[in-house]
């Protein structure tokens, strides 16, 4: 069966999500973690192999297997070569996921280092043992269909659901937009996939639909899945996530070259960001500290 | 993988090959060991594996679902080999049944015993089906015993599809048709979580029988059975049903009392039973509609 972001279970499950959401979490009891420039970079790769892809979300979903292998993983930042090697495992993972029969050779076609299958199957199974074969991620999109039917136009006003629906699905194209930005956000790692998927509609709707934010603020804060406390902590690291990106389009004309980020916009729910500065800027936020971790092997 | 856990004996030779009981060397325990024979191309670990193993992996959090505790992949004489390793129980439904019809004191199983297993089933069913995944292949084997604390718990799940459902297991046994729905028996490929539900009910009707309820030996064979006991199916019943691949005509029988099939269900039993053996999938009750059946009355639910 294939794997849909915004539906792991195929069918709704919503209890089930939330219950199971907190196995899925990066650093589920760890500290946020000192390997600031390696994450980084590797991020910066798999964004450039998943590129190839044309796939929407496997680069969300790589980047997430490599922020839940990080968490029990530290890698040797010396060997770039290692680097690239856990990019292109977690996106070839990814991509087998989602759907594609095959794996390693769309992901490193064109690529001018190409690694021996074995070396990456082995380096899969790491991951995989990393993760627990947990390869089913509960992520953030996983909830915004849940919290989006939280928001609602004035009763008063005349519109059809096919309005609703309009709302809804503007609702979500930009929560979809914030939501790929906050992942590379270190400080938004520690909180549920659940919270940032209600943080980031919260957030679109406070740009999009400023009349009926504070409704919308409590409907999501009474529902008894949401701890209110993270929620509006996550809601401002998100909001200040967003003003950044703002402040720093202004002020920054340079093209960035860091990320190359460049997702395609095959699919109408799935059109994200251009390159942008908040993607840099994102990463430059990583926060450096330190906690023990198992070494990282490669045998 | 020798130094990780030693092989205690093989413990049945299951539709996808062998299986093993053993001991991890570090912890002290049991577990079962079962190779999978899966190709290793090119492509690192093949996408539907990845798929299936990770899926089994997400099901396997249920108590009722045999859980998959790890998987191990090795090299053998250069070709990688997936060892799943689940957790060990010591009998299935099939030798717990037969213990209880060959053994030195043959008796039938207690009517509780039945009524909680049968509600772990449904349980697990339902489990897999609100995941969205079919089972397939349910039947008195691949339901697990844990004879000291009475728990059922479904094995040999989830891989279907990566690992392809051979017609003969792997030791040349004919994969056994008694669990089989009749809508698959009949060819139709739309199936859905009824096939399951059929089964269900095929193995409530043996736990309380201590014998197979429609014992085919051939499809054509196994449809009779199944026709005899609960009349030839109409469209009326049934409709669509003369036009799936394999319907034949058939000789035309009159339903029979399903209850003295089952002397020993009482009315809500039947009842429960003759709602899983609804020819119509679409008639047939849902695993969790199931659990709220009055036959499940007098069971205390809140041990589960």
């Amino acid at each position: 069966m294939e794997f849909d972001l915004e539906n792991p279970f195929t069918k709704d499950l919503q209890h089930s999500l939330f219950a199971m959401e907190s196995d899925h979490l990066p650093l589920s009891n760890s500290d946020l973690d000192s390997d600031h420039d390696i994450r980084r970079q590797i991020i910066s790769f798999i964004s450039s192999f998943s590129q190839k892809l044309h796939h929407p979300f496997v680069s969300y979903l790589a980047i997430n297997y490599l922020h839940r292998f990080l968490a029990s993983h530290s890698i040797p930042g010396e060997k770039p070569w290692i680097l690239k090697l856990v990019a292109v495992s977690c996106v070839s993972l990814a991509f087998k996921m989602i759907g594609a029969d095959s794996g390693l050779s769309d992901v490193q076609k064109d690529g001018e280092l190409m690694f021996d299958f074995r070396m990456v199957e082995r380096m899969e199974f790491l991951v995989l043992g990393a993760l627990q074969w947990r390869m089913r991620s509960i992520t953030p999109f996983a909830f915004i269909r849940f919290f989006v039917s939280f928001f609602k136009l004035k009763a008063t006003s005349l519109h059809s659901d096919d309005a609703d629906h309009h709302h809804h699905q503007v609702l979500k194209d930009r929560a979809t937009e914030i939501i790929y930005k906050a992942q590379i956000e270190s400080k938004l790692l520690e909180f549920k996939p659940s919270i940032v998927a209600a943080s980031a509609l919260l957030c679109a709707s406070h740009e999009l639909y400023p009349l009926q934010f504070p409704f919308f603020k409590n409907s999501i804060s009474s529902c008894s899945y949401v701890n209110e406390d993270d929620f509006s902590k996550c809601y401002s690291e998100i909001q200040e996530l967003v003003l950044d990106g703002y402040e720093s389009m202004l002020s920054c004309k340079t093209p960035i070259n860091v990320l190359d980020l460049d997702y395609s916009s095959s699919e109408d729910t799935h059109n994200k960001t251009a390159p942008s500065a908040e993607e840099k800027k994102g990463l430059k936020r990583l926060k450096i500290s330190t906690f023990s971790k198992s070494p990282f092997q490669l045998s | 993988m020798e130094d990780k856990y030693e092989k205690l004996e093989k413990v049945g030779e299951g539709t996808y090959g062998k299986v093993y009981k053993a001991k991890d060397i570090q912890t002290g325990q049991l577990v079962a060991l079962k190779k999978t024979r899966l190709e290793m191309d090119e492509e690192g670990i093949p996408p539907t594996a990845l798929r299936e193993i990770s899926l089994l992996q997400m099901l396997s959090n249920s108590i009722y679902i045999v859980r998959l505790i790890t998987v191990e992949h090795i090299h053998h004489n250069g070709k990688p080999l997936l060892y799943l390793v689940f957790e060990y129980l010591d009998t299935d439904l099939k030798k717990f049944i037969d213990s209880h019809r060959k053994g030195p004191n043959p008796s039938p199983l207690p009517p509780s015993q039945i009524q909680s297993f049968l509600f772990q089933l449904c349980k697990g069913v339902a489990h897999c089906h609100g995941h969205g995944v079919l089972h397939r292949d349910l039947k008195p084997q691949n339901l697990l015993v844990d004879k000291e604390k009475g728990i059922l718990k479904i094995a040999d799940l989830g891989l279907g599809r990566a690992f392809t459902v051979p017609l003969k297991s792997y030791t040349h046994e004919i994969v056994t048709l008694w669990y089989r729905a009749p809508e698959v028996l009949l060819g139709s490929t739309h199936y859905s979580t009824g096939v399951d539900m059929w089964s269900v009910g095929c193995i409530f009707a043996e736990m309380a029988r201590r014998q197979a309820l429609f014992p085919g030996d051939s499809e054509f064979q196994q449809l009779l059975h199944i026709f005899r006991l609960l009349g030839t199916p109409t469209e009326e019943q049934w409709p669509g049903v003369s036009s799936l691949r394999d319907w034949h005509v058939y000789p035309r029988w009159e339903a029979q009392n399903l209850a003295r099939a089952v002397p020993s269900l009482g009315p809500d039993g039947v009842d429960l039973l003759s709602k899983m053996l609804q020819y119509d999938p679409a008639d047939r009750i849902s695993a969790k509609a199931a659990m709220d059946h009055p036959y499940f009355d007098t069971l205390d639910k809140s041990q589960f």
